[in-house]
Formats: structure tokens, C-alpha cells, sequence
């Protein structure tokens, strides 16, 4: 197979310029993730037996827990959205990067830094803020390198060749800008020169909240709707009202924070507003499902992408998306919060967030990436396979527990979590980010000559 | 996904890879088409978009009731969505005298007759400072300013002949309550302030009734002190 495609395997010019970058990123984050998953073992584990590896500070659960939602945040994911944005954004502006060695050392600069971090809360500093554990030195380096490493398809975007704009390139640019304001906003109001009281909370959710949904989310977006239009050669359906459902997502999505507070005491109005934004994301939502789903429905095409490899994963990232959005309208509502709020149900809905939709449409666009990267084939479509049902499997897993025994949780002291499941989910994850991580270093080491050769 | 399918998946995608550029351009292309031509009634017309734009004012209208609402009055410190009916069951809120203002209106009123430094004048008007008469039980002073006070009475050692008018009458509850409060806290006074709900009740209990005599309003009140 790959003999046969290395005689006539070629690399674009565009994807040559930014190729070492693009590899540093992901092979940096499929590490991180492999980090992330045995540490995600190592939790399930002690939340089944609570004496294991008790004897050891650094293993102590609020430590592991801490590395392994980090590791998992800034390591995979946003390695990983470095090179989906990058490349996606330069596909579409036709752009080709001049000085790679600028984001290589801003990809350096981040993961030495985030590796600085995480051993950091190994021997215990800690910040109580979640997702900004790290000692708060860390955190203008991060800012510093995520400029370095995310800000060209920004550079891309202002080069364009032509006036005419893809929905993928709003979502990428907005998301790009989200990350560093959110950052330094959060990390000067709660870490350096802290507010009083409440105030961190609210700072803190509305920090959290943006990173989730709109670093994370939106960078996932603009590779939903690149991949689907893109892999099933049709236009989008409802095209005109991307317009919309961008604007209003970043608008709403930014204001949600507030609702993860219900109850506390913040003023009653910020709660209410937050409730407000976290209902008027069914605009959003709407929009994105009727774009989705209205483009891949018509003539078999849902059949037709589940033979496809990309958009097999992204399909599975859309309808996450779709249900993580509508459970989030459902659990913002002051009745049903305070039923679910303290228990496994908030976790599952953020677990179905940020793996089954943002992590799975990763996936989907390095099968789609990678190959054009190297020239080369995935080595083996029996991983692939693998990778793909462990990996539902699992977050399925996870999530419909953590929602019934979140439901079954309310209103009750003597509630035990089983957390048997929660185990069984993060070894099938873990295979499959093996399988997933062994067919993407084949191509990233194997691969040699076509796209050397190309690139002169 | 076996592995036929991904050969074959493999296949198409190195027929695209020479014309990766020129494809993305088509892409991009086609959809700033799509996105001009938006409101053209052709054969691909659907109802969704009237759809959707009913739905999203519904969620608009819906947004806006729940804010009025729910909203607290936009105060900063209501916490608590029930929080404006507790208040409201547990009574008007907290009044707190103004001294300030209560000078200004004692200057007004009775500083003619009592001084603007409360001596009063031997043989003729008694003094508030350092008198027992304003301090001690604050109904007995409340009572004299709304009702007022005709007869002779004695005040630290000196005898008047008075004849003090209802000057409360013309004054609402928080100006009584702000005179009140002044003459017990001025000039060495020291005695607690008085609120406008103390006055509404005495103002309430007494009536329309005429001036006090000095026995009548002693032996409801006796002076604390002498």
C-alpha cells in the first residue's frame, strides 16, 4: 500500500510550509495524551480502591486528578487545535508560512512550560482554581507561547489571497483571540492581584466557561464545518445562517458562566443573566444542527460518512456537540440545577463536551490531516477501527453513567457512586488513544522521502 | 471501515492531493455564493427560515420576561431570588436617623425658644442639654413634641411656666425622628436614636389629642433622673 503511494505521493506547497510545526504539535499532544489517559486510569482507579498508591503524596487524588484534567486540556487538546487551526486556516487562506522556526518555538515554549506546571502540582503548589492550578508563574509564559504557537492562522487570515470568507476561518480567528484575553483576565483577577470574594468565582466560571466552549469549542466548530463540507463535497445546507449561529455562539456561549453558579451567592441578576445565555444557545445549537445534519442527512449521506473515516469521527463530534449544548439549556434552569448540581451529572456533561465532541472531531481531522502532512498512509486500518469503538465506547460509558447516577445522586446523602464504569471507561479510552498513537507516530517517523522531496 | 473501504478511502483522496489548493478555493467559493444569495424564493425554498426567526424571538421574549423577573431588581446585594419577599415579611427596612438633618430642623423649630445650644433661657424656656426630660425613655420626648406641653414643670432645679405648641404635627415621622434623635445625641446628650416607626406607633396611639399636662405626661413617664 504504501509503496504504491510513495511513487506518486506528493505534499502542497501550502502543507509543506507548515508541515514541521503541524508535526511538532500533534506528535507533542498525542504524548500528552497518552499522559493523560494512564493518569485517567490511575484516577478511576483510586476512586474504585482509595488505598492505591495512598502511601505516596504525589499520587494523592487531588494531585493525579488535577495533572490529568490539565495534561489532557492544555497537553492534547489545545496541542492538537494548534495544528487543526493552523492547517485548516492556511488550507482555506492559501497560505504559505515563511518562518516555521516562530511557531516551533512557541509550541517548545508551551509544552516545557506546561511540563514545568504539572511537576509543579506534583509536589503539591497548587492554586485552587480548576484549570489554573498551575503556579502562577506559569501562566505569562503560556500566554506568551500560545501567541508564538496559535497566532498564525491569524497572520493567515489577514493574507488572504481573496475577500470571500469560510464559516471555518470565523471560528478559528475568534477562537484564537479567545484564549490569550481569557487567560490574562483570569489569571490577573485571581492569581496576582486576586478580587474579593465572589467576585473570583464569577471571574473563575466565566474563565471556565470561554476555555471549554470557546477555545476548545469553537476551534472544534470550524473543523466541523470545514470537515463536512469538505469530505462530502456538498455545500452547506443552511449556509446564510452560519452567520448567525457564529456570532450568537460566541456572544451567549461567553456569558454561561454565571449559570454554573446557581445558588451561590452572587447577585441574583448575574445568575439570571447567565441562565438567559445559557437558553439562547439554542440559537446556536439550532443553527449548527440544521447546518450539520441538514447538509450530511439528504441522499444517504449519513451512510455515506459513516464509511468515511474523517467524517465518521466528526459526526460523532456533532452530535456530542448538539447534546452537550441541549443538556447544558436543560441543567441551567433554577428547578432542574438544583437537583444535579454537586453530582456526577455536571462532570458527565463536561466530559461529553470536551471528549466526545471536541476530542472526537480531533481525531476525525488528523485522519484527514496526516496523510497529506507526510505523504504517507495510516499503517494500519484494523487500529483505526480499534481506535474508533473503544474510544465511543468508552465516552458513552462514561457519560450515560455519570448522567443516571448524577439524576439517581439528587437530593440524597447515602448515595454511592459505582465506580466501576468509570474504570472500565478509561482503560477502553486508553486503548484506544494507544491505537490512535501508534498509527500516527508510524506516519510521523516511518514517512521519509516523498515529502522532503517535495518540499524542494 | 475494513480494510477494502479505507484503501479505497485512500485512493480518492490522492486524486485530490495535487489539486488541494485550487479545491479549498472552490469551497470557499461556492459558499460566499451561497451566502449572497440568500432570500431567493426558487425551487430550494424552504419554510425553515421564517421558522427559525419565529422561534428565536420566541426565545428573545422569553429571555427578557425571565430577566424582569428574575432579576432581583438588579441589585447588587440581592442574593437570593426570595430574598425581596423575606424583606418585605419582615418589615419596612431599617431606619436610620439622621442627625444632620435633624440640626437643620431643630434650628427651624426650636431653636427660638430652646437655643441653637440647647440652654434655653432662665425663667423662660427650659434647656434640653444635660435636662433628663429628652433622655431616658424616648416616648416621653416623642410624645411632647407631637402633642406638646402646657403647665409648669421643673427642670434641674428651676421652675418654667411653658406653653410648648405641637410642633410634630406639621413634621412627618423620619423629621420627628431625626429632631428627636439630634436633641438626645447634642450637646452631651447621650441617649439612643429614635426611629420613625416609634413615631408613626405614638402618633397613632395618642390621636388628634391637645397639649400634655406636665402630671399627665410624668405619670405615664416618669423622669428617669433628676
Amino acid at each position: 500500500m504504501s509503496q504504491a503511494y510513495s511513487s506518486r505521493g506528493s505534499v502542497s506547497r501550502i502543507d509543506a510550509s507548515i508541515s514541521v510545526p503541524v508535526r511538532l504539535f500533534i506528535f507533542s499532544s498525542l504524548v500528552w495524551l497518552l499522559v493523560a489517559s494512564v493518569l485517567g486510569v490511575i484516577v478511576a482507579l483510586k476512586l474504585q480502591v482509595p488505598s492505591f498508591m495512598g502511601e505516596c503524596p504525589w499520587f494523592t487524588y487531588g494531585r493525579i486528578e488535577t495533572l490529568q484534567r490539565n495534561a489532557f486540556i492544555y497537553g492534547w487538546a489545545s496541542n492538537a487545535l494548534f495544528a487543526l487551526n493552523l492547517w485548516i486556516m492556511s488550507s482555506l487562506a492559501r497560505f504559505e508560512l515563511k518562518s516555521s522556526w516562530l511557531p516551533v518555538l512557541g509550541g517548545a515554549v508551551w509544552n516545557l512550560t506546561l511540563t514545568y506546571g504539572l511537576v509543579q502540582v506534583l509536589l503539591g503548589q497548587l492554586n485552587g482554581f480548576a484549570l489554573l492550578e498551575m503556579p502562577k508563574e506559569v501562566a505569562p509564559a503560556l500566554v506568551v507561547a500560545f501567541v508564538f504557537a496559535a497566532l498564525w492562522p491569524a497572520v493567515a487570515f489577514a493574507r488572504r489571497p481573496t475577500g470571500n470568507v469560510f464559516v471555518s476561518q470565523w471560528y478559528i480567528i475568534g477562537a484564537t483571540f479567545v484564549f490569550p484575553v481569557i487567560t490574562v483576565v483570569a489569571q490577573l483577577m485571581l492569581l496576582w492581584c486576586p478580587t474579593l470574594g465572589v467576585m473570583q468565582a464569577l471571574v473563575h466560571s466565566w474563565f471556565y466557561q470561554n476555555l471549554i466552549l470557546l477555545w476548545l469549542g469553537g476551534s472544534a466548530l470550524s473543523a466541523v464545518y470545514y470537515f463536512i463540507a469538505k469530505e462530502s463535497g456538498r455545500t452547506i445546507s443552511a449556509y446564510y445562517l452560519a452567520t448567525v449561529g457564529f456570532w450568537t455562539y460566541f456572544l451567549f456561549a461567553s456569558w454561561t458562566g454565571p449559570a454554573t453558579l446557581l445558588g451561590s451567592p452572587i447577585p441574583v441578576w448575574v445568575q439570571s443573566v447567565g441562565v438567559i445565555a445559557s437558553l439562547m444557545m439554542l440559537v446556536p445549537i439550532v443553527i449548527t444542527a440544521v447546518n450539520f445534519f441538514g447538509t450530511l442527512a439528504p441522499r444517504n449521506g449519513i451512510a455515506q460518512s459513516w464509511n468515511n473515516t474523517t467524517l465518521r469521527f466528526v459526526l460523532v463530534g456533532a452530535v456530542s456537540f448538539t447534546l452537550a449544548a441541549l443538556l447544558n439549556v436543560v441543567s441551567s434552569t433554577r428547578s432542574l440545577n438544583a437537583l444535579v448540581r454537586f453530582t456526577e451529572f455536571a462532570q458527565a456533561q463536561e466530559h461529553l463536551t470536551v471528549y466526545s465532541f471536541v476530542s472526537m472531531v480531533i481525531f476525525g481531522a488528523a485522519y484527514y490531516i496526516l496523510p497529506r502532512l507526510t505523504g504517507a498512509f495510516w499503517p494500519s486500518a484494523k487500529l483505526v477501527y480499534l481506535h474508533f469503538w473503544s474510544c465511543a465506547a468508552g465516552s458513552l460509558l462514561l457519560v450515560v453513567t455519570g448522567l443516571t447516577q448524577g439524576w439517581a445522586a439528587h437530593g440524597r446523602t447515602d448515595f454511592a457512586v459505582s465506580a466501576a464504569p468509570g474504570l472500565l471507561a478509561a482503560v477502553l479510552l486508553l486503548v484506544g488513544h494507544f491505537a490512535f498513537a501508534l498509527n500516527a507516530l508510524g506516519m510521523l517517523t516511518a514517512e521519509n522521502a516523498p515529502s522532503n522531496r517535495r518540499a524542494y | 471501515m475494513t480494510d477494502s473501504h479505507s484503501s479505497n478511502n485512500h485512493s480518492q483522496r490522492s486524486s485530490h492531493e495535487g489539486s488541494e489548493g485550487s479545491s479549498d478555493s472552490r469551497l470557499v467559493e461556492a459558499h460566499s455564493q451561497l451566502a449572497k444569495n440568500k432570500e431567493e424564493p426558487s425551487e430550494g425554498f424552504s419554510s425553515l427560515p421564517i421558522v427559525i426567526v419565529f422561534l428565536f424571538c420566541g426565545f428573545g421574549f422569553w429571555a427578557g420576561v425571565y430577566l424582569t423577573r428574575n432579576a432581583g431588581g438588579f441589585s447588587a446585594n440581592t442574593f437570593d431570588l426570595d430574598a425581596p419577599r423575606l424583606v418585605a415579611d419582615s418589615g419596612p427596612k431599617v431606619f436610620e436617623a439622621d442627625l444632620a438633618k435633624g440640626e437643620k430642623l431643630f434650628i427651624q423649630q426650636c431653636a427660638a425658644c430652646h437655643q441653637a445650644n440647647g440652654l434655653g433661657v432662665p425663667g423662660a424656656f427650659p434647656p434640653l442639654a444635660g435636662s433628663p426630660w429628652p433622655l431616658g425613655n424616648d416616648e416621653r420626648i416623642i410624645k411632647i413634641v407631637l402633642a406638646g406641653l402646657a403647665g409648669e414643670i421643673e427642670v434641674k432645679g428651676a421652675k418654667y411656666v411653658g406653653n410648648m405648641p405641637n410642633i410634630g404635627a406639621g413634621l412627618n415621622d423620619a423629621q420627628v425622628a431625626n429632631i428627636v434623635s439630634y436633641v438626645r445625641s447634642a450637646w452631651g446628650n447621650n441617649a439612643e436614636a429614635v426611629t420613625d416607626v416609634k413615631v408613626k406607633d405614638i402618633r397613632k396611639a395618642i390621636g388628634g389629642r391637645g397639649q400634655y399636662s406636665p402630671k399627665e405626661i410624668l405619670d405615664a413617664h416618669p423622669l428617669e433622673t433628676k
